[in-house]
């Protein structure tokens, strides 16, 4: 859909607003004809009639009146112009948005979120100038300078005339010199989009630039991005102003040439025409006057368009944006080739799997770019309730299982049960409501840290926050803390350490009380003892629950019911610690290299866990 | 009133483009009225010589029509050109004036900012200061001296009509925006705060949507997105509303005006004190003069969006850096050794001192540990050591010179840090890298990326080194992102090294091979490592145990057990309970 389309199938939001912004621009309209009559009729009354203010005072009583119903009309105008707007930039703010959140995390990777941002802010406030002011200017301009024509041609038909041709002049000089900005609209908002994706990473990563000493150095490239966007903003600016510099020159030659034509007849000079041609009508003061100040408001709506076309611009620039984002599709949930029976199902069923469920991949493969398998033939069983631990060197694919299983991807080929049903039939979100999951960098979000435990139950009471952070340990550290879990903590958890961070994480996890439980490196960062808490914790919570752990420190998984060694995502070996560490496989040279690196089984904290490997 | 004088400050250097600016729509203003009034003039004057057969000059007027119309319309473009470029050219400086102020303050004082909310600041409330310049400055310049020359005009003719002309412009050009600043204030500071949490809150909706979407908190989140739009459009829309009230006074004034100078000019007309085309002049000129006026009211109603925009901007600008940069240049140091004297700290507002009494020293070219449970101080060991925050008590020196000697950068480049969170930028794999060296070659590049254990990851990716990392690293992995850190540090080349667990998250085999990467990587170096995982640290010369930021044990890695299994069973036994 063309940018233009889109903007105008959007128009039924703006609803009855929109209708009553252009319904009082023509009321206006019609007022300043009055109003102009009026004046002239007061005018000629006095210069030419001899009348004093007994003898119109009448009409200034009327012309009072149109005043103050003028200044209504503005006022109610400019209220209706912004709720048109409004109503339309609410609901796409939200319309994009909640796309974004369909398109998921996969889709984002390749987003900037600075851009995102100022399409989101900035973005959908200029999409007000489509809505509050090009769309009432242009149906304006279809209906005013009409109805003044037909005021005018009456009376005189030469001004009417003269009207007639200079006024598509205006619309077509708006064309010829508006084509050349479209383009400078776009590149604005690029760079606009640009500067603040640069700015957001900057700030993001200022600490990381200090330490590399090339914080300072950076002032030049702000420098430079400011500079870029000044200027692409000005080459706007310049087309916009020269536009608009042209509109008002051709109103003023209209003006002026309808004042000469009015006045030479008024004085009863012959006018520059040869005379074959035709003899012009003669004309009256009165309809001299009405018709010259009736001149100002026939071309005002063509500029006010000329003016509003600017604004139509800048919209279309972050309206194309935001179609990129509506129309991109989120991934399709399961392989073509995939052999479910019942498609009509696809994406929308219910987990039928009484608690806890087991899982299965079977024959999985997936790649995120052609050629560059991630999986290949991923095979494996987690039984209802089982402790299961994936291991393997980085690349191996743990994270992708991860990842499809969480619903961010979906497999190339080969199907992912849960229980006996195909992840792809299920319904997402209800699917998710089953799972609790640690990342590897887990985030914090602005608020307190019981919100963000809170994160997935957001109802949980006070009482239940604190034993699912005492669970993960993070009782301790939050209750020293002077606010307790109303502390406020920033984005990313500033101000607290790594290990802090993964340990209210965790507590989200365990007040989620999801049967699945999904935890990919969830004890990194910590010190061995609070490691060894977290994990008895970790195993107090297993209890009637499903478990998947990723583990890159083997002494972490030795319970496990079951370990998957993954290699070139593939399942290469899978058994019990026990069994595995007898087979001399890969999982044995692991334990190997370990104990080569650093002696992690050998606990320096606690002999005991030592002696019952 | 104190922001206004700091703004104005800001844009001295511009005075020369603002007074030309002003000075040209002046022009503009004079031309656009002159045109209107001689038009009316004209008409009038050529049907009443008309009417009575009596000759008139119509050239004079007639020419003076046309230059009036070309110079409203030349004055107009020039004045916007002039008055827009200075005010883009002073905005462009002032983020960058911004960033500078910023820059010493990360991360110590701006750990409470959200990146949003900073982004905002810089973004859009720079780019609000420009009402300042484009709509309030200027334009009022122009009105208080069009004003004045009105006013000198009309009494020309009658000081009747000037007083009357003169009072209908001041409630345009001063009761209304006083009026409209006032109703400003309150919804222009909301919108300044309620855009930077928008932003913040796209940014964590966006940024961190996988955890957002797996516990079914997206819903909510975009909930927040939207009520805080909501918040904005409503605070607009009371903005919108009272602009319509100002727009509808302004044209109200000017009819007024015009209502009442008929009242007291017609009968001057009707008793011969007044000619009939100077009526309709004086009537059009009425109209038309109060174009200088008509922008005021709303300027002065996003007054208030500017001041709050302005404060939140010198809010940043004014915060002292944690630490004062010395004025000396930074002294040279022959050697590298470390040395803490006595060093105690605490963060600001925080119940106990982060550390206390810590002494340690670290010879050039050996190795040091510091041992402790998560939160125990080591990591403002490293805060205080690279000049991010000033201890409150006691001495870190380097090379026999105290580090306060030090210019921050300076003293930096001494110093390489491979950190617990790496943040890799938003560009490609290279010059993530060569942020550390930027001049540093494809080779050298490559030999620290194997070094690094990532050089076969990176060349087996379409791009190479090339690729595209995406926004916080998102397509790498952690342990791939540490790798690549600890490349980085390997091209800073610096004789320091901080080792803040340089191989957590990663999975044995790659961490072994990462051991001896930094094995090699330390020769030669002084280096401070960090950890709470005290296994296998045989390879350092000496350790210091960290409880609550004090020191339990020091010596070799021996001491390690026996004088941290006490703390920490003790420190757990607290959590269990």
């Amino acid at each position: 859909m063309s940018v233009n389309a889109w903007l105008k199938s959007h128009r039924p939001l703006a609803g009855a607003a929109l209708k009553r912004t252009i319904g009082l621009g023509v009321g206006q309209g019609l007022l300043a004809i009055a109003q102009a009559w009026f004046l002239a009729l007061i005018l000629n009354a006095v210069i030419f009639e001899g009348a004093g203010l007994t003898e119109i005072g009448h009409l200034m009583a009327v012309l009072l009146g149109l005043f103050l119903m003028r200044g209504l009309i503005v006022w109610l105008g400019e209220r209706s112009a912004f709720q048109a707007a409004a109503l339309v930039r609410t609901g796409l703010r939200d319309q994009v948005f909640r796309h974004l959140q369909r398109l998921g995390p996969r889709y984002l990777a390749n987003e900037r979120s600075g851009a995102l941002v100022e399409m989101l802010t900035k973005g959908i406030d200029d999409l007000e100038g489509y809505y509050a002011r090009f769309l009432p200017a242009m149906t304006l301009t279809m209906i005013l300078p009409v109805v003044i024509l037909v005021v005018v041609f009456p009376a005189d038909w030469v001004a009417g005339a003269v009207m007639l041709v200079t006024a598509p002049l205006i619309p077509l000089f708006m064309i010829l010199i508006g084509s050349s900005a479209q383009s400078k609209n776009q590149r604005q908002w690029k760079e606009l989009a640009r500067m603040s994706s640069h700015f957001l990473d900057v700030i993001q990563g200022l600490t990381t630039l200090k330490l590399f000493g090339a914080s300072r150095s950076e002032a030049d490239e702000v420098a430079r991005i400011s500079n870029a966007y000044r200027s692409s903003t000005m080459q706007v600016l310049r087309v916009a102003f020269l536009s608009s510099a042209v509109l008002e020159f051709f109103a003023a030659i209209g003006i002026a040439i309808i004042a000469v034509f009015v006045g030479f007849r008024l004085y009863g000079l012959v006018m520059p025409l040869p005379e074959w041609l035709m003899a012009l009508p003669e004309i009256t003061y009165l309809q001299g006057l009405f018709i010259l100040m009736l001149a100002p408001e026939f071309y005002a709506p063509l500029r006010n368009m000329g003016t509003q076309y600017h604004a139509r611009m800048a919209a279309a620039a972050a309206a194309e944006q935001m179609i990129l984002v509506l129309d991109a599709e989120p991934e399709p949930r399961s392989a073509p080739d995939a052999n479910a029976p019942d498609r009509a199902a696809s994406g929308h069923a219910s987990l039928r799997a009484a608690r806890p469920f087991g899982l299965r991949f079977q024959d999985v493969h997936f790649s995120y770019e052609a050629g560059r398998d991630a999986l290949r033939g991923m095979d494996f069983e987690v039984p209802a309730g089982a402790w299961v631990a994936l291991v393997g060197t980085s690349g191996a694919g743990k994270t992708t299982v991860i990842n499809l299983l969480l619903g961010f991807l979906s497999p190339t080929s080969g199907r992912i049960l849960i229980g006996d049903q195909a992840l792809a039939d299920l319904d997402l979100e209800e699917w998710r409501s089953h799972l609790a999951w640690v990342p590897q960098q887990p985030r914090l979000f602005q608020g307190t840290i019981g919100d963000n435990i809170r994160l997935g139950r957001p109802d949980a009471d006070l009482e239940s926050v604190r034993a699912a952070a005492r669970r993960a340990r993070a009782a301790d550290f939050i209750e020293a803390l002077p606010a307790g879990y109303d502390n406020l903590v920033g984005e990313r958890g500033a101000g607290l350490s790594g290990g802090q961070i993964q340990r209210i994480a965790l507590a989200r996890a365990f007040l989620r009380n999801a049967p699945l439980v999904i935890l990919d490196e969830a004890t990194a960062n910590l010190d061995p003892e609070s490691e060894r808490l977290v994990q008895e914790g970790i195993e107090e919570l297993a209890k009637g629950r499903t478990l998947l752990v990723v583990a890159h420190r083997l002494a972490t998984v030795r319970r496990a019911d079951r370990i998957l060694v993954l290699e070139s995502g593939r399942v290469a070996e899978s058994g019990t610690h026990e069994t595995l560490s007898a087979s001399n496989g890969i999982y044995a040279r692991m334990i190997a290299a370990y104990g080569h690196a650093a002696p992690a089984q050998v606990d320096p904290w606690n002999p005991e866990r030592e002696d019952d490997r | 009133m104190k922001e206004l004088l700091r703004l104005w400050s800001l844009f001295r250097p511009y005075r020369g483009w603002m007074i030309a600016g002003t000075l040209i729509a002046l022009l503009t203003l004079i031309a656009n009225v002159a045109l209107m009034a001689l038009a009316g003039w004209f008409i009038t004057a050529m049907a009443v010589a008309g009417v009575a057969g009596v000759a008139i000059n119509y050239f004079a007027p007639a020419a003076l029509i046309r230059l009036s119309a070309v110079m409203r319309t030349a004055g107009r473009y020039a004045e916007r050109l002039i008055n827009h470029e200075a005010t883009f050219r002073l905005i462009a400086e002032l983020r960058v004036w911004f960033y500078r102020h910023l820059e010493p303050l990360a991360p110590a004082r701006l750990q409470q900012y959200h990146s949003g909310d900073l982004l905002s600041r810089i973004r859009a409330d720079i780019d609000a200061l420009d009402n300042l310049y484009v709509r309030v400055l200027v334009p009022v310049a122009v009105a208080a001296i069009s004003a004045v020359l009105f006013f000198v005009f009309l009494l020309l003719h009658d000081p009747l009509l000037a007083l009357s002309g003169l009072a209908f412009l001041l409630i345009a050009g001063v009761v209304l925006p006083v009026w409209s600043q006032g109703r400003g204030q309150a919804p222009g500071r909301r919108l300044a705060e309620d855009e930077a949490e928008l932003r913040a809150a796209v940014i964590d909706g966006v940024q961190s949507m996988a955890e957002l979407t797996v516990y079914g908190a997206n819903a909510r989140q975009a909930e927040r997105v939207d009520a805080l739009g909501r918040r904005l459009i409503a605070d607009q829309a009371r903005l919108s509303s009272d602009h319509g009230i100002t727009q509808a006074g302004v044209g109200l004034s000017a009819s007024l005006s015009l209502w009442v100078l008929l009242w007291l000019a017609i009968p001057m007309v009707h008793d011969g004190t007044l000619m009939p085309p100077q009526l309709a002049m004086l009537a059009l000129f009425t109209l038309a003069s109060f174009e200088a006026v008509a922008p005021l009211p709303q300027a002065f109603q996003l007054l208030g969006r500017t001041l709050a925009a302005a404060r939140r901007i010198f809010a940043i600008v004014d915060t002292d850096p944690p630490v004062v940069e010395p004025t000396t240049p930074s002294p040279r140091p022959e050697r590298f050794d470390i040395r803490f004297n006595g060093v105690g700290f605490s963060y600001p507002g925080a119940a106990t001192p982060a550390v206390a009494d810590i002494d340690l020293e670290v010879p050039e070219g050996t190795r040091a540990a510091v041992v402790g449970a998560t939160g125990s101080g080591k990591s403002t060991l490293f805060n205080l050591l690279l000049r991010f925050w000033e201890p409150d008590a006691g001495e870190i020196s380097i090379g026999g010179h105290s580090i306060t000697n030090f210019r921050g950068d300076d003293l930096r480049t001494h110093i390489a840090v491979v950190s617990q969170q790496t943040y890799l930028f938003d560009t490609t794999i290279r010059e993530n890298l060569q942020i550390a060296a930027p001049a540093a070659t494809q080779e050298a590049i490559e030999a620290a990326c194997r070094v690094a254990q990532i050089h076969d990851f990176i060349s087996e990716l379409p791009d190479g080194y090339g690729t595209w990392v995406g926004e916080t690293g998102v397509r790498l992995s952690g342990g791939q992102a540490r790798r690549i850190a600890v490349a980085r540090a390997l091209l800073k080349d610096a004789p320091i090294l901080l080792l803040d667990e340089p191989t957590e998250g990663l999975d044995a085999e790659t961490e072994r091979s990462l051991m001896q990467a930094l094995d090699r990587l330390m020769v030669g170096r002084t280096v401070l490592l960090i950890t709470h995982r005290p296994a296998g640290l045989d390879w350092v010369d000496r350790v210091l145990v960290l409880d609550n930021g004090r020191e339990v044990a020091r010596g070799d890695s021996n001491v390690i057990p026996e004088a941290t299994q006490g703390a920490l069973l003790r420190d757990a036994a607290g959590a269990v309970a």
